[in-house]
């Protein structure tokens, strides 16, 4: 039998293993005190919206998914409480099928519907050639929609069409609304010389174009004006041909009609009309994590040093508690400022960076806990029967600090989130990914102070708030439970 | 008339388990020049009664019965300033438990002492200075040591100079709360040596409060041994000593052979204290007694008068421990 | 150990500390992987200008002397030239500080009266309302992050209620006079300074009445209240004054928190202040303005610590006297 055998053999009757067996034994303890209850609960549904994520939006704020709604649009919910969004719209998309287009004009033109190969259905206009003296040839087409909101203050549209002709004909397409009182908007035209394959045109309320073509100023908002008055709107596509030489067709596939709701999701809707409710959901993943590995990281390495240093004494144990010290002494966040702002925008840059800032705290309780452990009897039994300092510190130790640790780790976790909240606040944070902190970066950077939207602001703020004190209630707990003796003040 | 006369004294914690019964109908006299030592085990309520004489309970301490009576006047009916001005200090005093953190370490021992006598007494603060030196001088101190603070003295010298302070308004009595646990076994000597000294010097009254029976044979009178809250055992101390009655008596005594051969005093009974918050039917001892019968399990023995010079005892088998037999053999 | 002694210790770990920081403000912004000159030569500089630069800067020296030359040039405040503003770093920054100082001096000095006093309050009262409030402002100090308690008020007051400023130190045009422009000063440091002793006195309160609670319970209190001295005498004289060294090094302790804290405070509320010169500058890759400003900060922080070594011994008699022990 080596002497490894017998240290450990030794230690296994002597050593204080208290609490291993019972983890029921601290389950019992446990749950007699509330405040860790509640932190228990609050972290269990953290976690069930973090792995649930998907389940609860349709969005994913990992992709690119902007105008979902209008820029700054309010919660759905703000409609029955703030007065100036009562009767705000909604997004409302619509999606015009070539047999919806209703035939309100034609001369010398015919509308048929064709199958045209991975476009789907499309609507063929068919213009006679043009004989001389006799004009062109013109479809006009319409598509009614009804509008029963306040004004919005932005629509899109995409109009997806092809034209066959010969060279010399020229094909006009154009795009009006006609309000219920029958006034008229030319809002989007072109002209194909010859022919021309599937293009994609889109427009938009809040493009310059548009704007002039409808004579306004860039200041003025042609959706606001359009769709001023509730009723039937239509939209009338117009199109016209000159063809001297043979039939020139056009091709419609579907077209595609926005309004941008002023109302969107649960808590509305971002600078760039992306969904926030999405990226609260998302953003529980990100800083559970963010914390957990940083802290897990922090932790571990303070327990290593702690151990390493307490156990061996001597000068190894004053250069740590030295370089302790000197951590301890250096301004966290500037240094985190600057390291990220070098190593670049990235999660686990900051994972890394705040865990190396972070285990002090720890590094002190484990060494004076290993000094009180060094002198027992089973780390003296070890020590006789010639086990080597790492093994005693592995397996003697280590065990016997575990639930110090553990309850360092847990309140470390809060640290870890409020320092990547605060710097991806200040702009430090991945870009790719959302966060908590940048929810509210973007929030102070893009008009929720002006829009009073705190709908944007208190949601991500309250979601740190909330998280930290949950693991901070458990941290607490924890430390009552395991550690009577080194019970947090606070 | 006695100078401190305690009758029927009740003082119970409320706790979130219960009320604790820390001092359950206790009765004794100290008279003026005599020395009392109260002995038992820790937790069985005898430092909870020397607070309560001085009222400097906790929130939760309340005294529900009973009376103390100094020199005929009543302590516990007096109100809080009142008793502070004239009672605190001036004429009871107290020899803290752990004195080593009785003087607080941000302040000059010297100033310490002067503070007390300042707050009683209508002398000028140089006068103060000057008994305050003199004081420390008596406690074996050298007055050039006034301006030290705590840390600097050592363990013994603190002891010392909490006794000094014990001593700066002449009290009628010195409450004295375990004054030589902590100490090593030297020192521990020294100290009683000064507290013997200073009690024949100055004819103090004294109240002595240990776990430890060798001091009290060394300084008390009088011997008082407390269990679970009772006294259920009381006399001189060398009767006590010589033929102790109540067979927790018994066990203490027995596991004090010698002073100076060794100092291994406490759990030599066998047993743990009971829990003051349900303590046993009966006879509060029963669960440790070797001589329990059935009797001793539902009837509270009374304290009875044995013999000549006050010595009482509360226990249903007198006649068996009055044999003279080592019961805990 | 002598209070001698254990002034020189400190000093000479302030010291060493100050090294560290001034080898990472080497290493980050001349060691860093990529080609030193961008850090410190503005690109934006022709070929040629930029070859005096990197002879004048030392570039082409062996490390150990750009080193000597970067240590002793930052000793002497010489902190380069912004990219940006093309002005010397330490004369910006100069015009920072007074605004940085003003902000968190008012701060600091309310938060820790206010949180004391509640404190202190609160250890006398036990069981009351205020010991309930001071629990709860304490667990609000410790969870509530602050860029987000700033930013509600700041929306709060500054956009629903306009009743402060919304950013900067100061009105432009400042109003005349000088009492008025004082009161303007005022008006604009009530949100910044304000936030941050709502955010920090609980914590402190909450520390007061522990470390009053813990005091209270000493023998020492009982012996006091055994002495029959009156109660102001107990709590002033004799729990209070024990606790104070404690509270005074937590006091300065707290000092580089508050300084890093400047660089959110500061960039929430616009104020013309050091760390917001920090965050421009980083954000605006203006590394000689980022390098001044965090060696600032690193300066300040490493000072207040050295405060509270140095008033923690002169507070304590353990140390002050002699035969203490190091912390």
């Amino acid at each position: 039998m080596s002497g490894e055998t017998v240290a450990a053999q030794a230690a296994v009757q002597s050593a204080p293993r208290r609490k291993r067996s019972g983890i029921a034994d601290f389950w019992a303890q446990y749950r007699r005190r509330p405040y860790g209850l509640v932190g228990l609960v609050m972290l269990a549904l953290y976690i069930a919206v973090a792995l649930a994520a998907p389940l609860l939006t349709p969005y994913d704020p990992r992709k690119t998914e902007f105008f979902l709604a209008d820029r700054l649009a309010a919660p759905i919910w703000a409609r029955f409480v703030i007065p100036r969004f009562r009767n705000a719209p909604p997004t409302s998309r619509y999606t015009i099928h070539p047999d919806q287009w209703k035939v309100e004009r034609q001369e010398r033109a015919s509308l048929s519907f064709e199958e045209a190969g991975d476009r789907g259905e499309t609507a063929v206009i068919r213009f006679e050639p043009s004989s001389e003296g006799g004009g062109g040839a013109r479809s006009e087409l319409s598509w009614r929609v009804h509008y029963g909101f306040n004004p919005p203050n932005t629509f899109e549209g995409k109009v997806t069409y092809r034209v066959e002709a010969p060279p010399d004909a020229m094909t006009q397409l154009s795009l009006a609304i006609v309000d219920p009182e029958g006034k008229e908007y030319d809002i989007w035209g072109t002209a194909v010389y010859g022919e021309q394959d599937w293009t994609t045109a889109g427009l938009d309320s809040r493009d310059l174009q548009m704007k002039t073509r409808l004579n306004m100023t860039i200041f003025d908002d042609p959706a606001k004006v359009i769709f001023a008055t509730k009723g039937d709107y239509r939209l009338v596509l117009k199109a016209s041909s000159e063809s001297p030489s043979a039939e020139a067709r056009l091709f419609l596939a579907p077209a595609k009609f926005n309004i941008l709701g002023i109302l969107h999701g649960l808590l509305g809707a971002d600078h760039m009309g992306s969904d926030l409710w999405a990226q609260l959901v998302y953003g529980a993943r990100i800083s559970l994590i963010i914390g957990i590995s940083a802290a897990v990281i922090g932790v571990a390495l303070g327990t290593t040093i702690g151990i390493i240093s307490g156990f061996l004494g001597g000068p190894v144990d004053e250069f740590l508690m030295r370089v302790a010290d000197v951590f301890l002494s250096v301004p966290t966040l500037p240094v985190l400022i600057i390291l990220s702002a070098f190593l670049g925008k990235n999660m686990w840059n900051i994972v890394l960076l705040v865990a190396a800032f972070s285990w002090m705290g720890s590094s002190r309780v484990v060494r004076s806990q290993t000094l009180s452990l060094k002198e027992r009897a089973f780390v003296e039994a070890a020590k006789a029967a010639g086990a080597s300092d790492a093994y005693i510190m592995v397996v003697h130790i280590l065990p016997n600090v575990l639930p110090l640790v553990v309850a360092n780790m847990v309140l470390m976790m809060p640290v870890a989130i409020l320092y990547e909240a605060s710097l991806s606040f200040l702009g430090l944070g991945d870009p790719r990914i959302p966060t908590w902190g940048r929810m509210l970066q973007n929030a102070r950077a893009f008009g929720a102070f002006t829009e009073l939207a705190w709908w944007w602001l208190v949601p991500p703020g309250l979601a740190i708030t909330l998280l930290s004190l949950s693991f901070t209630f458990i941290g607490n707990t924890v430390n009552e439970v395991l550690n009577p003796r080194y019970r947090e003040r606070s | 008339m006695a100078l401190l006369e305690v009758k029927d004294l009740k003082m119970y914690y409320q706790t979130l388990r219960g009320q604790v019964k820390a001092v359950d109908s206790v009765s004794f006299e100290i008279e003026k020049g005599k020395a009392l030592g109260i002995a038992g085990e820790s937790g069985c309520g005898k430092s909870s009664m020397a607070i309560t004489v001085l009222r400097l309970l906790p929130g939760n301490g309340h005294i529900l019965g009973g009376e103390v009576r100094m020199d005929g006047l009543d302590l516990l009916s007096m109100s809080e300033e009142a008793f502070r001005k004239a009672i605190r200090w001036s004429r009871i005093s107290m020899i803290f438990q752990g004195a080593m953190n009785a003087l607080n370490p941000v302040h000059r021992v010297g100033n310490q002492i002067v503070e007390a006598i300042l707050t009683h007494e209508d002398v000028s603060r140089q006068e103060a200075v000057d008994r305050a030196r003199r004081l420390l001088d008596m406690v074996g101190i050298s007055p050039r040591r006034f301006n030290d603070y705590p840390h600097e003295f050592s363990g013994g010298m603190k002891q010392r100079a909490v006794i000094a302070m014990a001593l700066a308004c002449n009290p009628d009595l010195v409450i004295a709360d375990e004054p030589t646990t902590a100490l090593d076994v030297m020192v521990q000597a020294q100290v009683l040596r000064a507290i013997q000294d200073l009690r024949e010097k100055l004819a103090l009254s004294m109240m002595l409060i240990t776990h430890d029976l060798s001091v009290i044979a060394q300084t008390c009178d009088d011997v008082a041994i407390m269990y679970a809250g009772r006294i259920v055992e009381y006399g001189t101390a060398t009767e006590v000593y010589k033929k102790p009655l109540h067979p927790y008596s018994m066990g203490l005594v027995s596991a004090f052979p010698n002073i100076a051969a060794d100092k291994s005093p406490v759990r030599s009974v066998p047993g743990f204290p009971p829990n003051l918050v349900s303590p046993p039917e009966g006879c509060r001892f029963h669960p440790r007694c070797p001589l329990a019968d059935d009797r001793c399990k539902t009837e509270e023995p009374a304290s009875i008068e044995v013999g000549g010079n006050h010595h009482s005892v509360a226990c249903h088998k007198v006649d068996v421990t009055a044999g003279g037999i080592d019961i805990w053999v | 150990m002598g209070f001698r002694t254990y002034l020189i210790r400190r000093i000479v770990y302030a010291l060493i500390v100050l090294f560290v920081i001034l080898t990472f403000n080497f290493a980050v912004f001349r060691l860093m992987p990529g080609d030193a000159e961008k850090m410190i030569i503005d690109p934006r500089f022709s070929p040629e200008a930029r070859m005096a630069l990197r002879k004048q800067f030392g570039l082409d020296d062996p490390p150990l002397v750009q080193y000597w030359k970067y240590i002793t040039s930052l000793l002497r405040f010489d902190l380069g030239q912004s990219f940006a503003t093309r002005r010397p770093v330490a004369s910006e920054l100069a015009e920072r500080l007074p605004n940085t100082i003003v902000l968190f001096l008012t701060a600091f000095t309310l938060t820790m009266i206010i949180g004391t006093a509640v404190g202190v309050y609160a250890a006398q009262h036990r069981g009351t309302f205020a010991e309930t409030f001071v629990t709860g402002a304490g667990l609000f100090t410790y969870a509530v992050p602050t860029f987000f308690f700033q930013l509600l008020l700041l929306m709060l007051f500054g956009y629903y209620i306009r009743i402060f400023p919304i950013h900067g130190t100061m009105s432009a045009p400042p109003p005349d006079g000088a009492f008025l422009r004082f009161l303007d000063r005022v008006h604009h440091l009530i949100l910044p300074a304000g936030s941050n002793v709502i955010i920090g006195f609980g914590s402190w309160a909450l520390y007061t009445r522990n470390t009053m609670l813990e005091a209270l319970g000493q023998d020492y209190i009982i012996t006091a209240r055994a002495k029959g001295l009156p109660r102001r005498d107990i709590l002033y004289h004799h729990a209070l004054r024990s606790v104070l060294p404690p509270i005074v090094t937590l006091i300065f302790l707290s000092l580089p928190g508050l300084v890093t804290g400047a660089v959110i405070t500061e960039t929430i509320f616009s104020w013309h202040g050091v760390g917001r010169y920090l965050m421009d500058a980083v954000l605006q890759q203006d590394y000689p303005a980022a390098q001044g400003a965090f060696y600032l900060i690193a300066l300040a922080v490493i000072i207040s610590n050295f405060m509270a070594d140095l008033v923690y011994g002169l507070v304590d008699p353990r140390i002050r006297v002699g035969a203490g022990e190091r912390r």
